[in-house]
């Protein structure tokens, strides 16, 4: 970091990470694609050419065609227009989930390295319990619990999701709280909160965001694997694990049931791996 | 390394207890009740079909025995002390969901159906993975790294339920050798195997590559180019025996994972094991059989940490002199 700021005077940290990352052209083309992807999704509503519960009895299981663009499934619903819906729920979830994640993990990591001693050992004990438990059980009884709407995802996920956001930006603010300008900034005058949140997380930042965008794809796969089993968001809102379940039996017969929930889930999958690549070698790269 | 070891099971102890309170609260909280449920219709228990007349006879004594177990007249935390003994001395009655069985029934028969599968998809994928790794690391940036690369980030993004169909698909329907749904027979763990397979293949091979380059590009070895080793000594004799160390550390987690993470892929083919039953069981309320397998999966999930620092301790001397 010091040898690159020598040799640029002027650039900062995030040009840096944005000038490496743009090097990677997967990496880019991932970032594109996630931006269309969400944008799709938050305008599903208004993009969807049907809406996703209406019923068309003549058209049960037509293959893609010009009016049904992905065909319709087993009650005549526009299978197009599911994904889209599916897509804006993924979204969701995946944003919603990880920024809840985000939030719970950057406090409790930001100040167990900071403070240290036993606040950091309570904790760190905390989150060594959470990373023993079976998460995926507890996350089936959290939505039992909660009931099946956004909100309680969210939570079911985020409850044993953030412990691994916690352990890195713990480490990383361990690694930070011994710099110099951390130093100056106490000498200054600067309050324990003021170090914290203008210090030493923007100086953090690089790694939390690799691990938003590696974490959302598994969000995302949580959801869907959630609404396979009949405990997603509540049908006839379609979620892509809900459309693949159905879909199973009728593979044989009518392939593009489970081939476009499927195509889509994996596509959004790799692109937001894509981005969180890119950006793990453009932040290797620093070193 | 005793002592490591003593305190390590104390927290197992410790934190399987606060497992357990959690999932008792959690699942205590569950809108809807199984038992309140079969009270008002007045059948405990026989809601499971196709039973016959000496199993009715034996649902009369199990529903006596739910209602002394979990029954809305018995307090809290007697229910909780109950569930505790019951794991620990492995009597845990009846479940709700197959009022027939007892829940360490259900669990001998289907854990070792879930670990069975497990193992063999992790062998599977050690051995595909392994290899496809080191050649990756030693072809750097040839064609073979990059396909493994992408196999690698393809994989990753494919979840075991969608790669089930697509097995499903290739080998029942395209090339009809294998059977699709059922148990009994060893062709039929085939494709469950394949298709939890590949996931690990991808990690595996992944990791491999990058903990190989990283082994490469040390100073002992260049210290053992230097003295004149063979390739095949300096790469398998030094590089591969480091660049294993790090694989250990995420095959437990990865084998605990796949015994859990079978939910999906059970149910599509017709699997009996633990994650299919617990699917069934959260569907249905049935709390005791949920509550007893959280609390063995944790089990599972700690032990295998457990295990593979213990095999990090014997591996890697630094660890040995760190601890000591």
């Amino acid at each position: 970091m010091k040898k690159e700021n020598k040799k640029r005077i002027g650039r900062s940290y995030w040009a840096n990470i944005w000038r490496k990352f743009k090097k990677n052209k997967l990496a880019v083309f991932g970032l594109v694609f996630v931006f269309i992807l969400v944008f799709l999704g938050i305008l599903a509503p208004w993009l969807a050419p049907y809406p996703y519960d209406e019923v068309h009895y003549e058209a049960v299981w037509t293959p893609p065609n010009r009016q049904f663009w992905a065909g319709t499934d087993q009650l005549g619903r526009d299978i197009f227009s599911r994904l889209l819906y599916s897509l804006r729920n993924a979204v969701f979830v995946g944003l919603g989930a990880q920024a809840f994640i985000t939030f719970i993990g950057v406090t409790v990591g930001l100040t167990a390295g900071f403070y240290g001693g036993t606040m950091d050992n309570i904790l760190m004990r905390i989150v060594d319990i959470i990373y023993s438990f079976p998460s995926y059980l507890l996350n089936i009884i959290l939505v039992l619990v909660l009931g099946r709407g956004y909100l309680s995802i969210f939570i079911a996920i985020s409850a044993t999701g953030w412990a691994g956001m916690a352990r890195l930006v713990r480490g990383q603010t361990l690694s930070v709280k011994s710099r110099d300008f951390v130093e100056a900034a106490r000498a200054s005058g600067a309050s324990n909160t003021r170090i914290m949140f203008r210090y030493i997380l923007p100086n953090i930042m690089g790694p939390i965001i690799y691990a938003i965008f590696s974490g959302i794809p598994g969000v995302m796969l949580l959801e869907s694997g959630l609404s396979l089993i009949g405990l997603g968001v509540r049908p006839p809102m379609p979620s892509w694990g809900l459309m693949i379940s159905e879909a199973t039996g009728q593979f044989l017969y009518n392939p593009y049931m489970l081939l476009a929930p499927a195509g889509m889930l994996v596509l959004t999958l790799l692109s937001f791996n894509f981005v969180a690549f890119g950006l793990r070698d453009a932040l290797s790269a620093r070193e | 390394m005793s002592l490591y070891i003593v305190k390590r099971l104390g927290w197992i102890v410790f934190n399987l207890l606060i497992l357990s309170l959690i999932a008792f609260a959690l699942i205590k909280s569950v809108p809807g009740s199984f038992l309140e449920l079969q009270m008002l219709l007045g059948q405990a228990g026989t809601t499971a079909t196709g039973l016959t007349v000496s199993e009715i006879d034996k649902i009369r004594g199990v529903e006596t025995e739910m209602m002394k177990r979990w029954g809305p007249t018995v307090p809290l935390w007697e229910q909780y002390i109950t569930f505790i003994k019951g794991v620990v001395t492995l009597n845990m009655g009846p479940s709700f969901r197959w009022p027939t069985q007892t829940i360490e029934e259900i669990i001998k028969k289907t854990f070792p159906v879930s670990f069975t599968v497990a193992i063999l998809a992790i062998t599977i994928a050690v051995l595909i993975g392994i290899p496809l790794g080191i050649i990756a690391a030693l072809k750097q940036n040839s064609w073979i790294d990059y396909m493994v690369s992408a196999l690698v980030m393809i994989v990753s993004a494919i979840p075991n339920y969608v790669m089930a169909v697509f097995v499903i698909f290739l080998f029942s329907f395209w090339i009809p050798i294998l059977p699709t749904y059922g148990w009994g027979h060893p062709k039929n763990y085939i494709l469950p195997v394949l298709a939890m397979a590949f996931g690990p293949i991808g990690s595996i091979a992944g990791y491999m590559r990058t903990s190989l380059l990283d082994a490469l590009k040390q100073d002992y070895i260049r210290t053992a180019w230097a003295k004149g080793g063979k390739e095949r000594h300096v790469i398998f004799g030094h590089a591969m025996k480091n660049s294993l160390i790090p694989l250990v550390t995420i095959l437990g987690p990865m084998i605990s994972h796949l015994i859990l993470g079978t939910v999906f892929v059970e149910g599509m083919f017709g699997v009996p094991g633990m994650g299919q039953y617990f699917s069934q069981a959260a569907n249905s309320r049935d709390y005791p059989l949920m509550m007893a397998q959280t609390v063995i999966f944790g089990l599972i999930l700690m032990i295998m940490n457990l295990v593979v620092d213990i095999i990090y301790f014997f591996l890697d001397p630094r660890i040995r002199v760190s601890r000591r």
